[in-house]
Formats: C-alpha cells, sequence, structure tokens
C-alpha cells in the first residue's frame, strides 16, 4: 500500500503464458484419462467349501438344469433353446418358488465366455420380475462351483 | 507497424485475455476430479462382451481388475491373463488378489470387487479356474465387465 505512493511501483507479473500452460495441462489430463465407467454384471460366488459343510438334499423338482455345450448351445432338458426360450422358462420354473428352486447351470471347458456372459444376463433379467436373487449352482467341466447364490438384486 | 495503425485511427480494441487462465483452469479441475488415470499397460487384447443389464462397477479405489485376453505382443495365441503389469499364470490370481486387498483401506476392503476383463472368446475352461482361486482368495464379488450395445450383434460371433 505505501509502496504505491512511495512511487516504487512493482511492476505487474506478465501471465500471458498461464494460459498455454493449464492447456498443456488440460490435454495432459484428457490423454492420459479415460472417463469410460466401468459396467457390468455383478455376480456372488460361493465361500470356498470348508470341512463341516454339509450336502443338502435338494428335490429334484426344484432343480433345473441349463447346459452351455461346447458350441455355445443352451440345452434345457435335452431341448436346444434360444436364450428368449430360455428366460421363459426361468421365469416359469422359478416363479412357484424363487427362493427354494436352483439352477443348476454346466458349462463346458470350451464354451466361450460371451455366450456365458450372456446367459448369466438371461438369469439375471428374469430373475429381476421376481424381486429375488437367483440360486444357481455352477459346474465348469470338472470345477463344480456350488451353491452360487445372490448377486443380482 | 504501429504507426500505420495509428494512421487509420480504426484500432481493433484489444480482446481481454485476462479470463482466459481461470477458465481453463476451471476446465482443467473438472478433468481432474472426474477421470482417472489408467495406471496399467495393456499386455493382453481383449473385447468384452456386450450387455443390456449392467450396472456401475464400484468406486475405483475398492476394484481389483483382471484382464483376458491374447498377448499384444504376439508371442503367444493363447489367452492370458494379465494381473497388474504383467502377464500371469492362474495361480498366481489368488496371491494378487489378497495382496491388492491388504494394501486397500478396511472400509474398501469390504467393499472390494474383483472385475474381470475378458475377451468373448476365452474358453470358460480358464474362467472357471480363475473364478476357483477368487473363491480361494475369499474374493466372492465379482463383476463380469461388459459394454452396453445391443446384443445381436454380438449373436453370430458368439454362436456360430
Amino acid at each position: 500500500m505505501f509502496g504505491y505512493r512511495r512511487h516504487s511501483q512493482v511492476p505487474s507479473l506478465n501471465t500471458t503464458s498461464t494460459a498455454d500452460i493449464s492447456f498443456m495441462l488440460l490435454v495432459f489430463f484428457l490423454v492420459t484419462s479415460s472417463m469410460d465407467s466401468d459396467k457390468g454384471l455383478r455376480r456372488q460366488l460361493p465361500p470356498p467349501p470348508t470341512e463341516e459343510q454339509q450336502a443338502v438334499d435338494i428335490m429334484k423338482d426344484d432343480i433345473m438344469t441349463v447346459v452351455l455345450d461346447g458350441t455355445n448351445q443352451l440345452v434345457v432338458e435335452g431341448d436346444t433353446v434360444s436364450p428368449e426360450q430360455l428366460k421363459q422358462r426361468i421365469v416359469e420354473f422359478a416363479a412357484v418358488a424363487p427362493k427354494r428352486r436352483v439352477i443348476a447351470l454346466d458349462v463346458a471347458p470350451d464354451a466361450t465366455y460371451d455366450a456365458y456372459f450372456h446367459l448369466q444376463e438371461t438369469i439375471v433379467t428374469a430373475y429381476r420380475r421376481l424381486k429375488t436373487a437367483p440360486r444357481i449352482s455352477e459346474t465348469i467341466g470338472e470345477t463344480a462351483l456350488q451353491p452360487e447364490e445372490g448377486g443380482a438384486q | 507497424m504501429r504507426h500505420t495503425i495509428r494512421r487509420r485511427k480504426h484500432e481493433v480494441p484489444e480482446l481481454n485475455m485476462a479470463a482466459l487462465p481461470d477458465l481453463i483452469f476451471t476446465v482443467l479441475f473438472f478433468f481432474m476430479i472426474v477421470t482417472h488415470m489408467r495406471d496399467v499397460d495393456k499386455r493382453v487384447v481383449y473385447e468384452i462382451p456386450a450387455g443390456q443389464k449392467m450396472e456401475q462397477v464400484g468406486h475405483q479405489k475398492n476394484v481389483v481388475y483382471i484382464y483376458i485376453g491374447r498377448p499384444t505382443d504376439g508371442s503367444s495365441d493363447d489367452y492370458q491373463i494379465q494381473l497388474g503389469n504383467r502377464i500371469a499364470s492362474v495361480a498366481d490370481v489368488a496371491a494378487y488378489v489378497k495382496n491388492e486387498r491388504l494394501h486397500m483401506s478396511a472400509e474398501n476392503q469390504e467393499r472390494m470387487t474383483v472385475c474381470i476383463r475378458a475377451d468373448r472368446g476365452t474358453p470358460m475352461r480358464l474362467l472357471g479356474e480363475v473364478k476357483q482361486q477368487l473363491r480361494d482368495a475369499y474374493a466372492l464379488d465379482v463383476t463380469y465387465s461388459g459394454v452396453s450395445g445391443n446384443k445381436d450383434v454380438t449373436t453370430p460371433h458368439s454362436r456360430r
């Protein structure tokens, strides 16, 4: 304040290049960052088997076996079905007792991930109307994952 | 130069650029906040499946990524797993996930989710092994990453 009065004025800082500097920073962030937020199908895996785990008896009527074979075909109880038909079948099957009924997936080791992804999506879609999480027991080749529960609301 | 302009007496007033840095800084801060840095280099090429019924993957800080695809350097034509910045074998998955979880805050550890970004053509044999590893590591919350899009576009590709 007093400095100004004394005529020893501080020269103003040249800020012309500030814009260029911040432009460079901006471009750097645009290049190195990715805006795309990830989306995906959320599933819950069963915990690893424990010693005291006991086999649970499930009535035959409460299990629907869905096979995804090596050529990515969906087979339900001997019939080859389309994803749309499968959705219908799951809705019919699960609507009776959604909490009790189990879908047993039998996935061939040679099936592709894409087909599996769409199978999972079909199940999620079918169960979305029932407002309960699907109970899934899953076998991929020799690796058994049982029982897969929950995941999608 | 200066004299010639002055003589015409029609000098165009200079544009005030004082607010430009502030403006650009605002845009810069916006980008800094909404984006996240890519912290891994791609070692595998993959094309994730397309779907419609998908949810948002959790916050960046509690997501562990597993990439499955073909190596970018063309060293082999088989499907490989990328953990962090390197190509790893299936047996390393459990240890990697456990290690990643250790480096998270307690809050994020509980919410940790594993995001699998796998190529459409990945055989389920490999995926089954990965899932088994995740079970062993008690990483039970899994997200199969996908892009929003029309399923039918991928149908001929997947169901040949």
